[in-house]
């Protein structure tokens, strides 16, 4: 309990103790780094013995500097920053897209039953077809633009969410509609103020979940008809058997994946600030 | 104000609840429901909340017809029921701004409450940052701050340590003198219902067993001869001989 001592009384509310978290501490930092670093050395120790020795072809498995020189050379020609540009804006456009039409159709959804007997067996159907399988379908009829790409993208991440919404907006605890309801609230009243907030765990639940789905089908979309973007570059690098710059995608890819994820949690960690508890607050250990 | 249940029945499937209760309250007065959990005291307040519906019988508030909740009855919880997403002073002001007051002057009035509760300092804080007991206040000043006629209170303290459950029924009965509402307030501490009550209904198998008038002076000690007594009269109607014997041997 660090803070502790910063925070004069208990009545400080939530969001100000968590910006006295905000110094770094490098240890953690570095202890946190130290085995993905200790991967790289190991990696390039291997691939530079393997280079030397030839146990198995050294195209397949370049040291990790190899691939930094050769993607600075693949930089130059200005294909990895308009694939990353590309990438990006697919993913945000088709996730977003995503997401709000499913929390809305999810909200729709549980307000009415009209909707709910006539949609839901339909997205059951639907539902569980793996969405990858419908890109060919897409390209087909929506041609190999950015169109099809973002739907996808957009179709894979619509599923998950949905049914984690649905899930979140039926599972509310009925003493707080009680509550609400002897407090005088009308039916739209319980619908903001109590039926959405309680829900919003379970849609960011969703969310997270479905942010890993949308980045297999930006990769496969860019895979099949694509003139740039981070999943056109490993299709491209096999057609010349560049394995190095194969790498380079692969690790942008993980990075922008990271990035994403990163900015998630801390948009959930904002908007969940109320919520107390879990495994960590369990028990509290020395530090 | 007058709350009136005329031989209401209630079934749960096959299974009889409530078996033709009829009870007055009277304005001002604080009613204990006392008895064993699964005697139907729990559904008898739902039923007057409005939450749930009688099967037949009639429950009427000044000749009017409960037919579903209403702002003119507030419900204390057993879990408290806060909402953990808005801060104290917010649940406190919910009552008053889902009924249309402006959000300023709710807030204003939530802070009295908030004080006649005695949790000022906790305004901004949220309910997972409070302790049971001071939840519970919340609970009760979130209850109050939409000016209800009768307060209705499942439990509210059967969550709460004994020290802290003494420290809520002398706050409950203070917070009682001064606003004077109608208290239902179910319970299954024979000493509780006493403590609090102006009139202790005692239930069993979902029928109205006995109605013991408590007239004590407030404060009321445990030690006070007429305290004694309600409690063995009490015991002896809630517990068959087997179950008395033991009491006594404890």
């Amino acid at each position: 309990m660090k803070n502790a001592t910063v925070v004069s009384n208990n009545t400080v509310p939530i969001q100000k103790s968590s910006v006295l978290k905000k110094r770094i501490d490098f240890r953690t930092l570095f202890q946190n780094m130290l085995p993905i670093i200790l991967f790289f050395i190991l990696w390039e120790v291997l691939g530079r013995l393997n280079q030397e020795f030839n146990w198995i072809n050294p195209l397949f498995l370049p040291p990790p500097t190899l691939i930094i020189s050769d993607g600075l050379v693949l930089a130059e020609t200005g294909i990895i920053t308009s694939s990353i540009i590309s990438s990006t804006f697919r993913i945000l456009a088709g996730f977003s897209l995503g997401c709000i039409v499913a929390v809305l159709t999810g909200v729709i959804m549980s307000r009415s039953r009209f909707v709910e007997t006539w949609i839901s067996p339909i997205i059951n159907l639907v539902g569980p077809i793996p969405a990858l399988a419908l890109l060919p379908l897409f390209i087909i009829w929506f041609g190999i633009g950015e169109f099809p790409k973002i739907l996808l993208i957009a179709w894979s991440t619509f599923i998950p969410v949905l049914i984690y919404t649905l899930d979140g907006l039926k599972s509310v605890n009925s003493t707080l509609i009680r509550s609400a309801l002897s407090l005088g609230a009308n039916q739209r009243q319980i619908f903001t103020r109590v039926i959405l907030p309680s829900a919003i765990p379970s849609i960011l639940v969703g969310i997270e979940v479905s942010l890993g789905l949308s980045f297999s089908a930006l990769v496969v979309s860019e895979m099949m008809g694509a003139e740039n973007g981070l999943g056109y570059i490993i299709v491209d690098a096999r057609n010349y058997f560049k394995i190095s710059n194969m790498f380079v995608a692969i690790i942008l890819i993980g990075l922008e994946y990271s990035l994403f994820a990163y900015l998630l949690k801390k948009m959930k960690n904002r908007i969940l600030f109320w919520r107390k508890g879990g495994a960590r607050a369990a028990i509290e250990t020395k530090k | 104000m007058q709350l009136t249940i005329e031989d209401v029945n209630k079934s749960f499937g096959d299974k009889r609840v409530l078996n033709s209760i009829n009870l007055q309250i009277k304005p001002h007065e604080i009613l204990c429901v006392l008895g064993h959990s699964g005697c139907g005291k729990s559904t008898l307040l739902n039923l007057i909340a409005g939450f749930l519906q009688a099967d037949s019988g009639s429950l009427t508030v000044n000749d009017a017809p409960i037919k579903g909740p209403s702002k003119t009855r507030g419900v204390v919880f057993q879990d408290h029921a806060l909402f953990p997403w808005y801060n104290v002073l917010t649940n406190i002001a919910f009552g008053l701004e889902v009924q249309g007051t402006p959000k300023a002057k709710a807030k204003e009035q939530a802070k009295e409450y908030l004080e006649l509760v005695g949790l000022q300092e906790y305004a901004e804080n949220y309910p997972d940052e409070l302790s049971g007991g001071m939840k519970q206040r919340v609970g009760i000043a979130r209850a109050l701050a939409s000016g209800p006629d009768i307060l209705l209170m499942d439990e509210p303290f059967g969550a709460l340590d004994i020290l802290t459950r003494d420290t809520m029924r002398k706050e409950l009965l203070r917070i009682c003198q001064e606003l004077r509402p109608m208290v239902v307030f179910v319970t299954h501490s024979i000493s509780e219902a006493i403590h609090l009550g102006d009139r202790v209904v005692v239930m069993k198998g979902g029928e109205i067993a006995e109605v013991f008038e408590v007239g004590i002076q407030h404060p009321r000690m445990y030690d006070h001869p007429r305290f004694t007594q309600l409690m063995t009269e009490i015991e002896q109607v809630l517990m068959g001989e087997e179950e008395l014997s033991q009491v006594i041997r404890d």
